[in-house]
């Protein structure tokens, strides 16, 4: 510890190269740490599927939706358990009639507090999701109500919303949208789920009638997608191309694919981000080792005199090798720092502005922070690119002999 | 007895396939509390010499005991812990850290000690008035003059109480006035703190200052020790 103010004086003698060095380490941590947490929200997300469920949808694009005919046709394939048509409805609550029945039809939309929400055939939708749990009576409410709606926990926390009351949405995509205003939905039934069995399942999702849908849209919609449950999660693949052998030669050709699958295509439409960060936080990380060693080489070049005169006086060359690699770490640790804290900076403004906030809830990603273990895991990385950087540069110092340092003066 | 003893000393130096003897069969004693100073050309070896015995460099052949330690016996890291206790150096252009104030100059080779943060400070700022810097000791080296820097680099070389000081030309830099200076209060280190001294010199007037002088010529001590009138 000793040593510590000495080594940070030497940091602030090219300041500018510092401050730059560390800036470029940060910016390498920052990209570390953020693109961890984004792909550990998106496992998250994953690990909710079910090995034994599938999605069938347009094979052109989920933009697409199906004719409603193709379920029973679905339904007819051995294997296939039950089949529910799903569409992502897209509704966002105006914002003038949030949790108001009686507000103005002209409400204009509140996209600051978006949240999934999907149109679904109940009964065997929820049938195949035993994550959700729902009272009875509840289930029974939902069913019974045409405008009924279930709730996550999550959401009705949230918005504080309770059985029974109202609250409006209006879609974003043009065929689900009514002439005459917004959705108006009412909440039957608030949904549970057991973390410990069903990790990554997500409370802060919307359900409600397929039917309602497509009746207040002059029965003019078809099905987004269609969520199959099979017996046996083995003969997956072999169902799959069952259901897209029955389509392949019809206007709407189909694509079958497991829910998790889905799922990380689903996500991906965003841009493949796992990979594009990937590559560039690769990029950048090697080019950080290699902007800190030449940093390191630079300063311990410019530094033999003070080097030699180090060893001089006694420091012993393992001891001026430990300072070298300390002032590299110390570089590591500042960097690692400021990354940590842009990551967290940055996660909290995705998931606190409006509209970028929505988007991610919009693809499940409702819960995106800085993990301890991401943070610690980059911390780990800017420690160890400062010490591959200073290693070399230390090592110079360590074996330079004091009368051939001095000579060079 | 000798503080210093060179004995039958040799160093090669080699250079692609050629070897180039910069001493050969150096016979030395420096008795403690001498001032004694080495003269001669460029090229003579006298610098060669000088890091022999403050333990920088080690001889191809011979002894060289110091303060009663076979210097080329040690290995690397005993000889840095030896040279921090033995020996105090002080360098032709100073090499004070330009980062760090005067004080924190001087206090740097108390950190290979055991002391702790307030004694080394109090020690440094001590070793900075006996050279008369008390008032300067936040200054940067940027902010001395020639004869001040050298004046801290030699606070710095005797702040550990050191048994022998080795100077490299430490007038060499300074102008006149300067050089006076630094001269009289090496005198003083010697007089006063009983402090072996060790100087190389070009400069007549400084070798005046030594107990006493030896010459060295292409390498070989080309005569005895030459009393000063200072001695």
């Amino acid at each position: 510890m000793k040593y510590l103010p000495f080594i940070f004086k030497h940091l602030r003698r090219n300041w500018i190269r510092t401050t730059s060095t560390v800036v470029a380490m940060g910016v390498c941590i920052f990209l570390f740490c953020t693109l961890q947490s984004v792909l550990a929200a998106v496992n998250t997300l994953l690990e909710a599927s079910s090995a034994n469920r599938l999605v069938t949808r347009h094979a052109v694009s989920l933009v697409f939706s199906l004719p409603l005919s193709y379920g029973s046709r679905i339904q007819s394939v051995p294997g296939v358990k039950r089949v529910a048509i799903t569409s992502w409805f897209g509704g966002s609550l105006p914002a003038k009639k949030e949790g108001k029945g009686d507000a103005a039809p002209e409400a204009t939309t509140d996209w600051s507090n978006f949240f999934p929400n999907m149109a679904v055939e109940a009964e065997p939708y929820l049938a195949m999701y035993p994550e959700y749990e729902l009272p009875p009576e509840q289930y029974q409410s939902f069913l019974q109500d045409m405008r009924g709606c279930l709730i996550g926990r999550k959401l009705a926390n949230k918005f504080g919303w309770e059985l029974g009351d109202r609250f409006f949405l209006e879609s974003f995509i043009p065929p689900y949208r009514k002439p005459d205003g917004p959705f108006e939905f009412v909440v039957r039934g608030i949904f549970d789920t057991d973390p410990a069995k069903y990790p990554g399942t997500d409370t802060g999702i919307m359900y409600f009638h397929h039917k309602y849908l497509y009746e207040a849209t002059g029965r003019n919609v078809g099905a987004g997608t269609y969520a199959i449950e099979i017996d046996d999660p083995d003969r997956a693949g072999e169902v799959s191309k069952a259901i897209d052998a029955l389509f392949e030669n019809s206007d709407a050709q189909t694509r079958t694919e497991t829910e998790k699958a889905f799922a990380a295509g689903f996500i991906s439409m965003a841009g493949n981000l796992a990979l594009l960060l990937n590559g560039i936080g690769l990029a950048v990380t090697f080019t950080i080792l290699f902007v800190t060693a030449n940093t390191m080489s630079m300063a311990v070049r410019e530094r033999r005199t003070e080097i030699a005169v180090l060893k001089t006086l006694g420091f012993s060359s393992g001891r001026v090798m430990g300072l070298v690699v300390a002032e590299a770490l110390l570089l590591g640790v500042l960097g690692g720092a400021l990354g940590i804290g842009g990551s967290q900076g940055i996660m909290w403004l995705l998931t606190s502005t409006p509209g970028i906030r929505d988007v991610l809830a919009g693809i499940g990603l409702t819960e995106l922070h800085l993990q301890p273990v991401v943070a610690a895991l980059g911390f780990a990385v800017a420690l160890f690119l400062g010490f591959v950087a200073g290693f070399l540069p230390a090592l110079g110092a360590y074996r330079a002999r004091i009368t051939d340092m001095l000579r060079t003066v | 007895m000798a503080m210093v003893e060179v004995r039958g000393v040799r160093k090669v130096y080699r250079r692609d396939t050629q070897e180039i003897t910069v001493l050969d069969g150096i016979e030395l004693q420096v008795p403690e509390g001498e001032f004694v100073a080495l003269m001669g050309p460029s090229g003579s070896g006298k610098t060669t010499l000088l890091n022999l015995i403050a333990g920088i460099d080690r001889p191809s052949s011979g002894q060289v005991v110091v303060a009663g330690t076979d210097v080329g016996a040690l290995s690397e890291s005993a000889l840095a812990a030896w040279r921090s206790h033995n020996v105090g150096f002080i360098f032709q252009f100073y090499n004070l850290i330009p980062v760090l104030s005067a004080v924190e100059n001087v206090e740097l080779p108390l950190l290979l000690t055991s002391l702790g943060k307030r004694e080394r400070r109090e020690r440094a700022l001590t070793a900075l008035k006996v050279v008369g810097l008390a008032d300067r000791a936040h200054h940067y080296p940027r902010q001395l003059s020639g004869g001040q820097e050298q004046r801290v680099a030699i606070a710095r070389a005797f702040v550990t109480d050191p048994k022998v000081l080795v100077a490299d030309e430490p007038t060499g830099d300074l102008d006149a006035k300067s050089a006076h200076e630094i001269l009289e209060l090496m005198e003083t280190l010697n007089r006063e703190f009983k402090k072996t001294i060790v100087m190389v010199t070009h400069d007549p007037r400084a070798a005046d200052r030594a107990h006493k002088q030896h010459h060295l010529e292409k390498g070989v001590l080309v005569d005895g020790a030459v009393k000063t009138g200072a001695y």
